[in-house]
């Protein structure tokens, strides 16, 4: 019988707020409702999620639909509107929010577009890092052994990977031509770079939940588990799978920001995204080399946007951590 | 195409434009009643060093180039350090009395060479002879040498054949007497002369490069109005470098006690010591030519917020110069790649670029000139300045006219002026990752929808770009980034290179486009198309008439087959080279030969001690 699944009861004494006089009432609460009282008490936690959903409905429905107002596409460009008489950018204005870039675009609707490249890439590549990580994390904890110590060198190979470097590496080598790398599996674009983000970023989640593993093995519910006859497979599943999603939802959401930011480096340094294609790191990318001093939009709102929106990711983390682990004092 | 960093510089979107091109490249307004003055030390700074420590026949960069056009090197004949408009493609006697007598055959050129001319320190006794000349020649075809365009040269008859030794001497080379050289060569070119105005023919004292294979220009015998310091402490040969070079560092160049004025009716030569410091980043060059430290930076763009300044403050307006230097910056299309073998689509696309916003988005009317054909106006004389074959409202592209051109193509079968083949889908098109290209390429992009084009575009680096498009297997369709500079004032460098059969890459350079591609090149490369218009015989003709006015008309005709009826490229904008140059600095001008300031008439206000 898993631990979550059976939603104990736990007795916790009310408040001095359910009344004023001491009460003597009891009231029984489940785990995921402490967790819901927690979090919530997380005004930063709580900021953060409203913020990434926010963020989400903008790079969904919002791009197309703000962009359909203001009458821009992300690609347009507006020579004679957006470009001065000597060649630069303007600045924020009625008709450019944010105002534009060097190409003569409009950096609202680039930086609203932006968001879906990014969220994209932390999405799908923490996706890979959470199948590979918790994969590898449960095997190695639940069989021990040779399997153990092959998982562990693993993560410590990639864990001692310069990670960048490889990153700029493989993205750039399967960039160079327009079929990309294993025969065509991998193009260029910004699915390889979310495969290149997973790829490197699931090691953390292996070991966290490879720890975990290792002590729930000997408690006693597995055993009751395996005396009643369960298998392997149903024993990772749904005994110990269950009570490691915890921690894996706390490093998710921790990991999602690392992966913005990674997507934003490798745009940066110019590879990873297609030309055309909007993204923060590219934008922010574009702004230097001394523009900015005469653009500041072009630093400012790309940067802005990557900033708030891992802020958000990291608020959330740690509100989902402090909620979730009923050691960390409040 | 020799190097040009002011290109490789990175001008484009930070770049700011002159609002009137009527003020652009004329003198500063300081200038007017001040009398020239002589003496004074011009601070110059550079970004990074020359390419080839001075070697005179291995630099084929525009910096040096600049320097020893203006102050070290003297050839037979040669241009004014001048712009175009002033004179500066026309070729004049320099060390030769005259320019040279050609042959009935055209293949014979005889240079009569000014008594009494003498090399510098430490050769300040050895007069320039015929044999000087040799001796440059013989050097530049020396393999090990390692020259830098001896290409140029092979015409010269015996040329390879000294190089891959076989000959003692140039066969077609003939020191009559001391000072009479005769040049013979295996098949007319009537630019010859420009050849022999390369600092590659300039004179070298017998027995001054001996021995220096890999390093004459660290000991660089000058025979100009200015010498590296300290070659006049120097013994012939020199045992060591000459102090006023340091690689790296800096160059410093005071005055050849060895040249006469009145020899040289082409350079002024003002200044007493031109010192170069090597190593400034364009910010801090910038800020040192505002506060005065600095006269000028020679080979970077000035930044962005420095050309705003200048451009928005009457005072300092005139500091700001733009020059029409000989480039133009073009799309290659493969006329062997469907569907730009047709020229229809090839006309359409001319048509609908917006060769104004490419422009504005490169920094505008300051950066360049709208191009609307191939070969820049000062190389077809001028000839071709109102020369508009796609001719659209402001120069923003004609979508009408362009989709007119796509209805009669093959791959519209509706007529609709919308291409409806896939091959017009995700056209394969590469262009350079630095600016402006990519933004640029986003103006393409959007150009060509309404004609049914979508561009897959990939940016590389440049030397990667190049290369992607000088190699007919990767079938490249649109190749969005090239440019091409001249080597000398004659349209002879923008012909063979850029549209003859000989230069399809991988192994020959320039010909993106597969102009004249032979069947065989063609089928060996996978292409389905078996024949492509060739304009060898165009430029062969061209190139073998003498200098002068039938010369450039054949070149001006040749620009409109070009652009016209082979249709290749689509022109997008002729270079200009931008300069701020501190308040100190007078006579300011452009040496169109070089791409550089013309340092020989530059003077300093106060004779350089303000």
């Amino acid at each position: 019988m898993a631990q979550v699944a059976s939603e104990p009861v736990v007795v916790e004494p009310t408040g001095p707020e359910a009344g004023g006089e001491p009460s003597k009432q009891v009231v029984g609460r489940s785990p995921s409702q402490l967790f819901w009282r927690r979090f919530r008490r997380d005004k930063f936690a709580v900021a953060g999620v409203f913020f990434i959903a926010f963020m989400i409905v903008l790079a969904t429905v919002g791009a197309p639909l703000l962009s359909g107002v203001v009458g821009h596409d992300q690609n347009e460009v507006f020579v004679s509107e957006a470009l001065d008489q000597i060649g630069l950018p303007i600045g924020p204005s009625g008709d450019f929010w944010f105002g534009a870039d060097t190409a003569g675009r409009d950096l609202f609707v680039r930086v609203l577009y932006g968001a879906r490249t990014s969220l994209t890439v932390a999405m799908v590549a923490t996706g890979i890092a959470l199948i590979i990580g918790v994969t590898l994390g449960l095997v190695a904890g639940f069989y021990r052994g040779k399997v153990d110590t092959f998982v562990s060198r693993l993560i410590d190979t990639v864990l001692s990977l310069p990670i960048l470097l490889l990153a700029l590496g493989l993205v750039a080598a399967c960039s160079l031509s327009r079929t990309g790398c294993l025969g065509g599996l991998i193009r260029p674009g910004v699915l390889l770079v979310s495969y290149v983000i997973g790829l490197f970023s699931w090691p953390y989640i292996a070991r966290i939940v490879r720890g975990q593993v290792l002590s729930l093995r000997e408690k006693e519910f597995i055993e009751a588990a395996r005396a009643q006859g369960a298998g392997d497979l149903r024993i990772i599943f749904r005994e110990i799978l269950p009570n490691v999603t915890a921690p894996i939802i706390v490093y998710t959401t921790l990991i999602i920001p690392a992966n913005i930011l990674f997507e934003a480096a490798l745009s940066f340094l110019g590879i990873g995204v297609r030309p055309g294609q909007a993204s923060w790191g590219k934008m922010l990318a574009d702004a230097g080399g001394g523009i900015f001093t005469v653009a500041w939009w072009m630093m400012l709102f790309p940067g802005l946007f990557l900033f708030l929106t891992t802020l958000a990711f990291n608020l959330v983390g740690d509100g989902l951590r402090d909620a979730l682990d009923p050691r960390t004092a409040r | 195409m020799k190097r040009y960093t002011r290109l490789i510089a990175l001008v484009g979107v930070l770049a700011l434009a002159a609002a009137a091109c009527g003020e652009e490249g004329a003198p500063p307004a300081a200038d007017q009643g001040e009398e020239a003055q002589r003496g004074g030390t011009l601070l110059a700074g550079l970004e990074s060093d020359v390419d080839a420590a001075f070697d005179p026949q291995k630099e084929y960069y525009s910096v040096t180039w600049g320097f020893y056009h203006c102050c070290l090197l003297r050839v037979l004949v040669t241009t004014p350090t001048t712009t175009a408009e002033n004179g500066g493609d026309e070729l004049q006697p320099d060390l030769a009395t005259d320019l040279p007598e050609v042959s009935e055959d055209g293949l014979t050129y005889t240079f009569t060479i000014k008594d009494g001319v003498t090399f510098a320190p430490p050769y300040q006794d050895q007069e320039i002879t015929a044999q000087s000349f040799i001796n440059a020649m013989e050097r530049e075809a020396t393999p090990a040498v390692g020259a830098g365009y001896p290409f140029y040269y092979s015409v010269i008859e015996g040329f390879d054949e000294f190089g891959e030794g076989e000959a003692d001497s140039i066969s077609g080379m003939t020191a009559v007497d001391d000072k009479t050289l005769e040049i013979t060569l295996t098949r007319p070119a009537g630019d010859f002369p420009f050849r022999m105005m390369m600092p590659a023919a300039a004179p070298i004292p017998d027995g001054a490069a001996d021995g220096h294979n890999k390093d004459y220009g660290r000991f660089l015998i000058s025979s100009g109005p200015y010498m590296f310091e300290g070659a006049d402490q120097a013994s012939a040969p020199p045992a060591e470098p000459f102090p006023g070079y340091e690689p790296g560092r800096s160059i410093v160049l005071v005055r050849n006690p060895s040249w006469d004025p009145d020899t040289d009716p082409l350079r002024e030569a003002y200044l007493d010591r031109i010192e170069a410091q090597i190593g400034l980043t364009a910010d801090d060059g910038a800020l040192r030519v505002d506060s005065g430290d600095l006269h000028l930076m020679l080979d970077s763009v000035p930044p962005a917020q420095q050309i705003q300044q200048y451009q928005g403050d009457p005072e300092r307006r005139d500091q700001l110069f733009s020059f029409g230097g000989d480039g133009t910056y073009y799309v290659s299309m493969n006329i062997a790649e469907p569907p730009f073998d047709d020229v229809q689509v090839r006309r359409a696309v001319n048509f609908a670029l917006d060769r104004a916003g490419l422009l504005q988005i490169r920094g505008g009317p300051l950066f360049g000139d709208v191009a609307d054909h191939a070969i820049t106006d000062p190389l077809t004389g001028f000839l071709q300045e109102d020369y508009d074959p796609y001719p659209s409202p402001d120069g923003s592209g004609d979508i009408e006219a362009a989709q007119a051109e796509m209805a009669q193509s093959a791959y519209d079968t509706d007529g609709d002026g919308v291409c409806d083949d896939p091959v017009c889908e995700n056209v394969v098109s590469v262009t350079d990752e630095a600016d402006p290209y990519p933004d640029q390429s986003a103006l393409i992009s959007q150009n060509l929808e309404p004609l049914g084009l979508t561009l897959d575009v990939t940016t590389q680096e440049r030397t990667t770009m190049y290369d992607s498009c000088n190699d007919p297997g990767a079938h490249v369709a649109l190749c969005l980034g090239a440019g091409w500079f001249k080597d000398y004032s004659d349209a002879t460098t923008f012909g063979e290179p850029l549209f003859g059969s000989a230069a399809i890459g991988p192994d020959s350079c320039c010909n993106y486009a597969l102009v004249g591609a032979p069947p065989e090149v063609l089928e060996e490369h996978g292409y389905d198309v078996t024949e492509v218009p060739s304009v060898d015989a165009d430029f062969q003709a061209c190139d073998e008439m003498e200098l002068g006015d039938e010369r450039v008309q054949c070149w001006a005709d040749f620009d409109r087959k070009v652009t016209e009826e082979v249709v290749p490229w689509v022109p997008i904008s002729f270079f200009r080279d931008v300069f701020i140059i501190g308040d100190a600095v007078r006579g300011f001008d452009y040496d169109q030969f070089s791409g550089q300031p013309d340092l020989a008439s530059t003077w300093l206000a106060g004779g350089g001690s303000a």
